[in-house]
Parts: C-alpha cells; sequence; structure tokens
C-alpha cells in the first residue's frame, strides 16, 4: 500500500481474476450441477436483486419501504395475465410492462410521501402491499385468490440464466448511478441533508421520486420471471408481506446502503433458509427467526456483514488499483467506517 | 324506505362502536410514537397477544377473560417496559440513520411475536370466550350487543384516563414536553429513557387489553396483526402523527367508514377504500386532518 | 438593478416574530454584513431568502425576479448560494464526495479538480477522504465555506462562516471573499467578528429584534448609540 507506482499489471489481475472466476463458476454452474442446486442458485440470484432494488430506496435514499413486495406482485401478475391464453404475449415483452406499472405505482405512492418524514412513507408503503393484495383477491382477470398459472415451463436452467442475467444487471445499473454518476451524489445528498442539498439547487422530492421509482419497477422484472418460473401464482405467494420481509432482512444483514451489501445477506440467508427448510420443514418459525436476526443485527452490527471487513482500506485500495478514485493516493489517513460508534 | 334509513342507523352505529376499540389500541400508540418518535410496526401484534392472553385465561386458567383483564394489563406492561429501552437505544444511537432502523427493529419485533404466535398457536382461528358479559341491548329497532357496548365504554374510559394522566399529572406533563422537544426536556433534568420506557409499557398494556376485547367480538388468528397495525396507522395518519385529541375522532371514523364500507360496498374492499382515504389525506393535509400536534 | 431586492419580509414562529418586516438591497458585487444580538433574526433572514423557509408576508427579488415562496432548490439554481450556521455536513459521505455533491448542479465537468483546488486552499487534503461526519468543529465550517464555492454562485450568504476557525484560515477565507468579488460575486456575510466586519464589509445592516435599526458604514455603525446600546454594549466604567 505504500508504493504508489503499482505495475500495471499487478492490480489488473486481482481485480479483473476474482471476476473471470466468478463468471466462470456461475456461467457454467448448470453444466455441473444438478437440477436442486440450479435451482437454489436461481433463488439467490433473485433474493440477491430483489434485496438489491430494495437498498436503492432504503439503503441509497434513506427511506424505508416496508410494501416491496407490491412491485414484485405487479410483475409478477403482469406477467402472468398476458401470457394468459387470449393475450399469448412473449415471455420478454411482459418483464417492461410489469416495471412500468410498478413504476407509476411508485410515483402515486411516493409523489404525497417523500415530501414527508420517513415514517408515512414506511406506513404508505406497507398498506399499498395491504391493500393490494386484497384487491387482487377479489379481482375476476387477476384469479382471485384462486390465482393464475402461466403457460408452458422452460428448463430450470433457463429462469437460473433468467434471474442470474437480470440481477447482474441490477448491479450494474446500481453501480453506475450510485457510484459512479452524479444521481449517486444527488440521491446521498438528499439522504443526508435535505435542508443542505436544497441550497445546493437539488430538487429533493424529484430525485428521492426517481429513486423510489427506480427501486419499484427492477423488482417487478424479477416478480415477472419468477412467476413463469413457479408457474403458478396467487396473492399468497407472490403478495406475501414475507417477501418484503426477507428484502429488508437481507439488506440489513449484508450491509445497509452497501453496494454488496444486499448479494452478501442474500446468498446467506437464502442458503441458511434453504438449509433450515430443509431440516426443519416449518416456515411460520421461520418469519420468527429473520424478525429475531433483524433486532439483533440492528442493535449489534448496525453496519451488517459487510461492516464487519476492513472496509475502509480495502475499498481505498481496489479504487485506487482501479484508478476510478481521481485522487492520486492519498494520505492513507484511517477511514471510520459509516455508522461506527465513537 | 324505514328500512333503509334503519340500516344505515343500524350501521353508523355499529361503526361508532368499533371505532371506539380504534380509539384504544390508537391512543397509546399515538403516544409512544410521540415520546419515542418511532411508529411501532409492533402495534398490532400487541392486540393478537392481548387475544391470545385472553384465550389463555380462559382455556388453561378458567378465568374469565374480563375478569383477567388488569392481570393483561400487568403483563404486557412488563413486557413492553423490556422492549421499549432497546428501541429507545437504537433511536438514540451514533448510527447512521437511527430513524430508519428504529423503524426497521419494531418490524423486527413485530415479524418475531407474528412468527412465535404461528409457529406456537398455528392459523386457526380463535375467540375470547366470556360469560359476564352477553345479549344485546336494543332501542328503536338498533341493536347493539352488549359486549360491544363494553368494549366502547372501555375505550371511553381509557381515552379518559390517558387525558387525565397526561394533563393533570406531573409525569404526564413531562411527556408532554418531552414529546414536543427532547433535547430540551433532556435539559431541563428529564429523564426521556425512563418516561419513555413508562409510556411504551402503558401503552402495551393497554393495547393488549383493547386485545382481548377485540378477540371477544371478532375471531381473529395469529396472522392478523398486521391489519390491525394497519388500522392504527390509519387514526394516528389522519390524527396527525402525535396528536392525541385527534386520535377520538379519528378512531371514530375509522369504524364508521369500515361499517358503511362493509354493508353498502362489500367486506372484500375495506382495506382498499381505507388506502384510498389515507392517501387522500397524506396527499391535502398530511399534518392530519385535525392538524394538532401533542400541545394541542 | 439590485442583486438582492427584500420588501417589508416577515416570518413568525408560533408567537416569536423572527423577522418582522424587513426591507434593503444590495447592489452587485457589494460586500453587505448583518450583525445584531443573538436571536434577532439573521439566520432566519438567511433562510428566507434561500427559500429554506417561507416567509409570513412580503416579496424577495433576486436579480430583479421575484422569487417568494419558490423551493429553494430552484433559488438555488438560479444564482444563490449559501452556508449554514449549524454546518450541515452530508454525514456519510466523504469530505470529497461532499464537496462533489455541491456542483451537481452547477459546473460538474470540472467538478473534480475544483474539487481539488478547494480542498487545497481550505487546507483540508488531508482528510479528503474521511467522512464527513468525523470532522471537527471548525473543518465543518470549512466544508460549509467549501461547498458553497463549488456552486459558482453570483449571490452567496456566508452565516458566521468563520466561527471557530483558526485565525491564518480566517485570512484565507476573507482574501477568498474578495477575490470573488473581483469577480462581481454578490455577499451578505453575517458575523459577530466586529474586527472581521470592519476589515471586509462595504455596508453595514444592523438587527434587533426581527427590525433592522441601523444601516451604515462600518464607522456610522460603531458610533451609533443605537447600536451601541443592542449590541456593541459600552466599554466598562
Ligand atoms: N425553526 C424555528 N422554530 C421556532 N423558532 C425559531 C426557528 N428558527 C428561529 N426561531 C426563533 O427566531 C428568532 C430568531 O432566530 P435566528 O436564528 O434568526 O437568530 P440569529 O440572529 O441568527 O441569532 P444568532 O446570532 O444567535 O445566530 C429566535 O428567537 C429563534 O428562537
Ligand atoms: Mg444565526
Amino acid at each position: 500500500m505504500t508504493s504508489r507506482t503499482a505495475k500495471p499489471g499487478r492490480p489488473a489481475a486481482l481485480v479483473v481474476l476474482p471476476l473471470i472466476v466468478l463468471a466462470l463458476v456461475f456461467g457454467t454452474l448448470p453444466m455441473w450441477t444438478d437440477d436442486y442446486w440450479i435451482r437454489v442458485w436461481t433463488g439467490v440470484a433473485m433474493w440477491a436483486g430483489l434485496a438489491a432494488s430494495w437498498n436503492i430506496i432504503g439503503g441509497y435514499a434513506g427511506y424505508i419501504s416496508f410494501g416491496h413486495v407490491a412491485f414484485f406482485g405487479i410483475g409478477a401478475y403482469a406477467t402472468a395475465i398476458l401470457m394468459q391464453p387470449g393475450y399469448d404475449w412473449n415471455f420478454f415483452l411482459t418483464l417492461p410492462v410489469g416495471a412500468v406499472i410498478a413504476g407509476l405505482f411508485a410515483l402515486i405512492v411516493g409523489w404525497p410521501t417523500l415530501r414527508l418524514r420517513g415514517a408515512y412513507f414506511a406506513i404508505a408503503t406497507w398498506a399499498l402491499a395491504e391493500a393490494l393484495a386484497q384487491i387482487i383477491n377479489t379481482l375476476d382477470f387477476t384469479g382471485g385468490s384462486f390465482g393464475l398459472s402461466t403457460p408452458g415451463n422452460p428448463s430450470t436452467w433457463f429462469f437460473y440464466y433468467a434471474m442470474l442475467i437480470a440481477t447482474i444487471l441490477i448491479y450494474l445499473l446500481t453501480f453506475l448511478l450510485f457510484e459512479r454518476s452524479r444521481f449517486g451524489y444527488k440521491v446521498k445528498a438528499v439522504r443526508d441533508n435535505e435542508a443542505a442539498a436544497q441550497s445546493l439547487g437539488i430538487n429533493t422530492t424529484a430525485v428521492k421520486l426517481q429513486a423510489f421509482m427506480l427501486s419499484a419497477a427492477l423488482p417487478a422484472v424479477l416478480g415477472g420471471i419468477n412467476a413463469y418460473w413457479i408457474t403458478f401464482i396467487n396473492p399468497q405467494s407472490v403478495l406475501s408481506g414475507e417477501v418484503t420481509d426477507q428484502m429488508v432482512v437481507m439488506t440489513l444483514i449484508g450491509g445497509l446502503g452497501h453496494l454488496w451489501g444486499p448479494a452478501l445477506g442474500a446468498f446467506v440467508l437464502y442458503l441458511a433458509s434453504t438449509w433450515l427448510g430443509a431440516e426443519y420443514g416449518g416456515s411460520t418459525s421461520y418469519i420468527a427467526m429473520i424478525g429475531a436476526l433483524l433486532a439483533i443485527i440492528i442493535l449489534f452490527l448496525p453496519d451488517g456483514l459487510i461492516g464487519l471487513a476492513p472496509r475502509a482500506r480495502g475499498m481505498k485500495l481496489v479504487r485506487k488499483m482501479l484508478g476510478l478514485s481521481g485522487a492520486p493516493g492519498g494520505g492513507g489517513a484511517g477511514t471510520a467506517p459509516p455508522g461506527g460508534r465513537p | 324506505m324505514v328500512r333503509a334509513m334503519q340500516l344505515l342507523i343500524q350501521t353508523v352505529i355499529d361503526g361508532l362502536l368499533v371505532g371506539g376499540l380504534y380509539v384504544a389500541i390508537s391512543i397509546g400508540f399515538s403516544l409512544a410514537f410521540g415520546i419515542l418518535d418511532v411508529v411501532d410496526f409492533a402495534v398490532g401484534e400487541w392486540v393478537v397477544l392481548g387475544g391470545f392472553a385472553g384465550v389463555a385465561a380462559h382455556t388453561w386458567l378458567g378465568i374469565d377473560p374480563i375478569v383477567f383483564l388488569p392481570a393483561v394489563f400487568v403483563i404486557f406492561a412488563l413486557i413492553g417496559s423490556l422492549v421499549a429501552p432497546l428501541i429507545y437505544r437504537v433511536r438514540t444511537s451514533r448510527y447512521a440513520r437511527p430513524a430508519l432502523m428504529a423503524l426497521a427493529f419494531t418490524f423486527g419485533i413485530a415479524m418475531l411475536a407474528r412468527g412465535t404466535m404461528l409457529t406456537t398457536v398455528g392459523f386457526d382461528p380463535r375467540t375470547v370466550q366470556t360469560s359476564l358479559v352477553g345479549g344485546t341491548l336494543t332501542i328503536g329497532g338498533v341493536h347493539m350487543p352488549w359486549l360491544r357496548l363494553a368494549g366502547f365504554l372501555f375505550a371511553i374510559v381509557t381515552t379518559a384516563l390517558f387525558m387525565g394522566f397526561l394533563f393533570f399529572t406531573r409525569t404526564g406533563l413531562a411527556v408532554r414536553a418531552a414529546a414536543q422537544n427532547k433535547r430540551n426536556a433532556g435539559l431541563m433534568g428529564i429523564d426521556v429513557k425512563r418516561l419513555s420506557t413508562i409510556v411504551y409499557a402503558i401503552y402495551a398494556g393497554l393495547t393488549a387489553m383493547a386485545g382481548v376485547l377485540i378477540g371477544a367480538i371478532y375471531t381473529f388468528t395469529a396472522q392478523v396483526g398486521p391489519q390491525y397495525s394497519l388500522l392504527a396507522f390509519f387514526v394516528v395518519v389522519m390524527a396527525g402523527l402525535g396528536s392525541i385529541g385527534g386520535v377520538l375522532v379519528a378512531g371514530l371514523f375509522l369504524g364508521m367508514l369500515q361499517a358503511l364500507v362493509t354493508v353498502y360496498v362489500g367486506a372484500d374492499y375495506t382495506l382498499a377504500i381505507v388506502f384510498g382515504v389515507l392517501f387522500v389525506v397524506l396527499l391535502v393535509s398530511p399534518q392530519g386532518v385535525l392538524r394538532r400536534g401533542l400541545a394541542a | 438593478m439590485s442583486a438582492v431586492e427584500v420588501k417589508d419580509l416577515r416570518r413568525s414562529f408560533g408567537g416569536i416574530k423572527a423577522v418582522a418586516g424587513v426591507s434593503f438591497e444590495v447592489q452587485p458585487a457589494e460586500i453587505v454584513g448583518i450583525i445584531g444580538p443573538n436571536g434577532s433574526g439573521k439566520s432566519t433572514l438567511f433562510s428566507l431568502l434561500s427559500g429554506t423557509i417561507a416567509p409570513t408576508s412580503g416579496t424577495i427579488r433576486l436579480d430583479g425576479r421575484d422569487v417568494t415562496r419558490m423551493p429553494a432548490y430552484r433559488i438555488a439554481r438560479m444564482g444563490l448560494g449559501r452556508t449554514f450556521q449549524i454546518p450541515t455536513p452530508f454525514t456519510n459521505m466523504t469530505v470529497r464526495e461532499n464537496l462533489l455533491a455541491a456542483a451537481v448542479e452547477s459546473d460538474w465537468a470540472n467538478a473534480r479538480s475544483r474539487a481539488d483546488e478547494v480542498l487545497e486552499a481550505l487546507e483540508i487534503t488531508h482528510v479528503a477522504d474521511d467522512l464527513a461526519g468525523t470532522l471537527s468543529g471548525g473543518q465543518l465550517r470549512l466544508l460549509e465555506f467549501g461547498r458553497v464555492q463549488m456552486r459558482d454562485a453570483e449571490t452567496i450568504l456566508l452565516d458566521e462562516v468563520t466561527a471557530g476557525v483558526n485565525p491564518r484560515l480566517r485570512q484565507i477565507i476573507l482574501a477568498r471573499v474578495r477575490a470573488l468579488q473581483e469577480k462581481g460575486k454578490t455577499f451578505l456575510i453575517i458575523e459577530h467578528d466586529m474586527e472581521l466586519v470592519r476589515s471586509v464589509c462595504e455596508r453595514i445592516i444592523v438587527m434587533d429584534a426581527g427590525e433592522i435599526v441601523f444601516e451604515g458604514s462600518f464607522e456610522e455603525v460603531a458610533s451609533n448609540e443605537v447600536v451601541i446600546d443592542a449590541y456593541l454594549g459600552r466599554p466598562a466604567a
């Protein structure tokens, strides 16, 4: 770390090599594992994407959405409905439709509430999800409480790649928008101090709305893929509050507001829940368990698992190697992890 | 024509009686928000837990749940006084975003409570059995079950006691001061943490007691917590977060709205319409319909 | 045309009339000082000008355009920059990111190099990659001043920006203000340090209890009975 004249080959290898290994491992996964594990990893990919979408509004914009399942469900229903006999849409074309509808719902809910304190937003999003589940229960074209089935079902690897690619795109988008662009600065400025952000010319309400709409559109895409995958959806499955619960818990376990936090949280929790499900079979105790986990994480590890990593120095190092930081090396002063208690 | 009129009156009365219970579950909740500055997402779980305490009193102890009410208060006040310091700790911590973390914390507590109840008692519907209050009072063709009247009475009495506590006791004054400005209250020697614990304990005990009555009137399952949370949210948002007086009006209004929708539109649409009204309120008058803070 | 023109501006909080009928004008490239006792409404006046809070009544014009009741971000985009008396750092961002965030609505293309310049000038380069939440009180003021510089605003409001800053850096801030004035920028400066007010302000507005009680040059202000009674105080004995 002391030598600033790093050989050009070394840093690139350090960052690119692991990425290549990861790409190879996940890219070829269906070739060397059985269906069970492909399905497990499809699940990990989906939850990593869902948690990452939630992290946009919860972590980057600083507003907690307790109704994110609504957007997941909207995407699922958009795909399922459009693929019904009679409409017969192409699966891929249904995904953007769900995303747009979810974004519109976010606009409608966010518009009055994102100007207010976070508690109002949390309540309103939560109410949206509850109300939506009830409405869909009563409507005809959604199949009511019985639900809808989606026609045809491609192989497991199709869904594996669909989820994986969707989630990679979500991460890429998050990375570019929030870690590498002007928009990211705006969102974080608004989160950290709204009055100051305004005095700098930032239209805070618009910025929050944009972040929320994005955060809502992405899970709709995953919801659509999921609807096609599980071949049968109803309000109990794709509009269940537990979906939101998991997004929140995974993000917080991994690290709220960190790019890789949601992926880490999804990986740990999904594998753990798969294991628990296989071992004990019950899902109600799982709700109690993740509730307790959430409370414990907040009390003792508010920065999530990522906070345990020697992040500050590590990230500086990586940034320097990628040449992204613009700064020619800084003084190497130790940076406390965000949220660390003095 | 006369029958239509009668139905309307009956519906409104039904609504008001239920509304009383909504007041009872929202009033402590509103005050707890005022002092802790955290929306407690576990509010509905306190209601359901109270309901199960009522069932347990009847089936295990053979005590009539109505008689058991004071014990329910004590038990849940004790549990509440264990939870409150934790919420306070998160809310006042130096974390990056204490307000968000505290919200998520109560959300986790709610999940823990719900999951535990589902695991231990399952999904079966239950009712609280009481033999003390039964029958129906009929005045001019309008039927009022005594049980609902008792629930309403309970709501009125607790609200009055609560107001008395807030406005006529020294602790109540301190609570109001702290809800207004935590830093100033602290400077004046008020122990905000202790006050929060007291208020949260009272709130948990009160809400659980209301839960016993609600459980006697309606069947419930371990899953319905979120619905009661939603109703409580509706009431306090209508009232303006932290406003006590507004809760009374908003709670009764919610009961009526719900009864009217159930009779004239259909029970399936209540949540959707409740949400719709909430949305409009947030849009036009985010400070609450009554536009009054705790100080009023 | 005046850079700032305020007519009969009022704002009360509950019963307190924080600003009670204030009118004044500031010409382009002028540096005007605002002094007055604690609680006399100076910071509130700034918040009204910048749109952070809405006035009860009265009008505000910026370069001749009526900006009364406009949202703060639009006023900012019209060329107003301000600092806050109580620093408002973006606590979970680094110092450098704080500066960059200040440029998102102005010259973004050159933001990085300008941030480096500002860090250098304010001597906070060594903490550039630390989180703003970890800065000392004085450093926070410097950051507050640094952010407003990143804005490239035409009219700049500085609220006690040198309080708690060491004397040498204070001189640097003043030099910066003068340099920007040369480029035609207008300043309104709230200060309690009379020496500083004397050295940089061309005209001084004295506030008391929400009103302007006197307006004039430093010498006029320093010798005015009203000002001495309300604010400066008399030497003992
Ligand atoms: N947001 C607010 N709510 C209620 N009262 C306020 C608010 N902001 C300011 N005040 C009151 O308005 C009056 C003027 O305050 P202001 O901050 O403008 O004073 P100031 O002249 O800047 O004082 P100082 O020199 O101490 O900074 C004070 O009495 C203050 O208590
Ligand atoms: Mg001031």
